[in-house]
């Protein structure tokens, strides 16, 4: 959905398409922030139930305090912000947005976030976020999915939703495989009560 | 209860490793509670057949500081008069006995609840009795009389429409009919004035629809039962608080995880309940000023997160969508 990025009519019409139920809108990089802001205040309401708005997690240059000040504004538009907590620098920083930030576990390229025991360090300083479970970041770690039960048993309670998609070779996102469906069925039963979204164009 | 004794909220705890804390602690304060005004109110002279039952709260089990104590006297047979203990008597036992005449401003005879089921004798305020009778209530005196009458109201639901395997269509009726209904009157009671709006709301968004899903949910699992087996299930259910029966329903829906964070959102939302400060934020919300109140807000979130969780185990399990489907709606 790479050439979605900053096309923020685009992005809520193709959402759309799949269900009218929930979007994430991405703002993967900091210079995206600006017009997604100008975007949310001058848009009546969006048709969706759940709104996410994915935060910066390329080109980060603001400092930390001001990239939370923007994303505590762009929040009043939205249920959730989803963050890269291999990101953070001071992750308090980020207790502003309450409840409202979303910490999603990373692929197997990152430094860190990926484990339980790696997120476990960064929810004990934001006490209040919500979990943002990508599935296939958890297969990245571990194809078994042993990781990705783990990650539910600590966190789920903290689950507010989920990111659907294979990965690549080189661990882009893409349309999830039949394969992966099969395999991913059992992990994702027990995530039914919060939304899925998409992070590559849903099979067909 | 569960095959090992525990009830079913400790044991959806136990399988997901989520406490629900303030859950627990309501349990225990309204057991401590019932045990302290139990024999205050055991003294009182009671008529022949006369049971004295709490509600709300109390038939919940999830009594706050600041929980009011609606009480019904509950007569079994027909109207008749100079009935004990008089309504009067009981306030002066009960701390916070709500004050208004209306749903329980006088003894309720148990022939209008079970006879005066739809039609024009089946007002607001004998729905409302019935109903709370049936969900969330709690015999306090007269236990025997209590279990008679909710023994011939649920055979009276259970009659010879009941088929095997199928909920019972006339109880989901009147269940789903109670609901709306408290919505309906959410409405009407703000054209009567902005007054305890945020408090009415937040109970709307909460524990209403608990005391609705803890209705529901045991009668569309009923198709899996025959007519015998499905009337000791629905005993044995109303003999639990509707988080338990909830709880249950998550847990043989295969729905453990979504069952504990539906009801850890409530147990979050008894907990603040608890709070004076968080209490009187919502007495003090009206609708224009909602959008700027953070306990209102909190809420929201709150009661989304408990919906959310109800709607994916009656759509999104393995069974109950097709019930849903045949029964819910139509």
């Amino acid at each position: 959905m790479q050439d979605l990025r900053g096309n923020w009519e685009r992005q809520v019409a193709v959402a759309w398409e799949s269900s009218p139920f929930a979007i994430e809108l991405s703002a993967l990089s900091e210079t995206e922030l600006p017009s997604l802001a100008e975007y949310l205040g001058a848009a009546r309401s969006l048709p969706f139930r759940y709104i996410s708005i994915h935060g910066p997690s390329k080109q980060r240059e603001l400092p930390e305090e001001e990239l939370v000040a923007e994303l505590v504004e762009l929040a009043r538009y939205a249920d959730g912000v989803v963050m890269h907590p291999d990101t953070f620098g001071r992750p308090e920083l980020y207790r502003p947005l309450g409840h409202k930030l979303l910490l999603e576990n990373m692929d197997a390229r990152k430094p860190t976030g990926r484990t339980p025991e790696e997120l476990a360090a960064t929810f004990a300083e934001l006490p209040e976020a919500g979990f943002c479970f990508d599935i296939a970041h958890a297969w990245s770690i571990d194809p078994q999915m042993a990781v990705a039960a783990d990650l539910l048993d600590r966190f789920g309670d903290r689950l507010r939703h989920v990111h659907l998609s294979s990965l690549s070779p080189d661990l882009h996102h893409i349309t999830l495989t039949a394969e992966h469906e099969e395999l991913f069925r059992p992990t994702l039963e027990r995530c039914v009560d919060v939304p899925w979204i998409f992070e590559a164009p849903p099979p067909r | 209860m569960e095959p090992s004794g525990e009830h079913p909220l400790e044991a959806l705890a136990k399988a997901t490793g989520r406490d629900f804390p303030n859950l627990m602690d309501a349990r225990r304060r309204t057991a401590e509670r019932l045990e302290e005004k139990r024999p205050r109110l055991a003294a009182l002279r009671h008529s022949p057949r006369a049971s004295i039952v709490l509600m709300g709260s109390w038939g919940r089990q999830e009594l706050t500081a600041e929980s009011d104590d609606d009480f019904m006297v509950l007569i079994q047979g027909a109207r008749r008069r100079l009935i004990k203990p008089l309504i009067r008597s009981v306030k002066k036992v009960l701390d916070r006995a709500s004050g208004k005449q209306g749903v329980f401003g006088g003894p309720v005879f148990s022939d209008r609840l079970v006879q005066d089921i739809g039609l024009g004798g089946d007002d607001n305020d004998n729905l409302t009795r019935r109903m709370l009778f049936m969900l969330e209530s709690i015999p306090v005196t007269g236990e025997e009389i209590y279990r008679t009458v909710r023994d011939e109201v649920l055979s009276r639901y259970l009659d010879e429409s009941v088929k095997p395997y199928r909920p019972p269509r006339f109880f989901l009726n009147d269940v789903v009919r109670y609901w709306r209904t408290m919505c309906v009157d959410f409405a009407g009671k703000e054209r009567e004035g902005p007054e305890k709006w945020g408090l009415r709301n937040a109970k709307l968004r909460t524990s209403r629809k608990i005391l609705f899903a803890g209705g529901l949910l045991p009668i569309l699992d009923c198709f899996r039962f025959d007519e015998q087996r499905m009337r000791g299930f629905l005993e044995s259910e109303f003999d639990l608080p509707p988080t338990d029966r909830i709880a249950r329903s998550f847990m043989e829906n295969g729905a453990s995880d979504a069952g504990a964070r539906t009801l850890g959102a409530y147990d979050e939302f008894v907990g603040r309940m608890n709070d004076g400060d968080f209490r009187q934020a919502l007495k003090d919300v009206t609708r224009e000023s909602a959008p700027d109140s953070t306990a209102f807000s909190e809420v929201q979130r709150l009661g989304r997160d408990l919906e959310d969780g109800l709607l994916a185990l009656l759509y999104e399990t393995q069974y109950l969508p097709d019930v849903v489907r045949d029964f819910a709606i139509f």
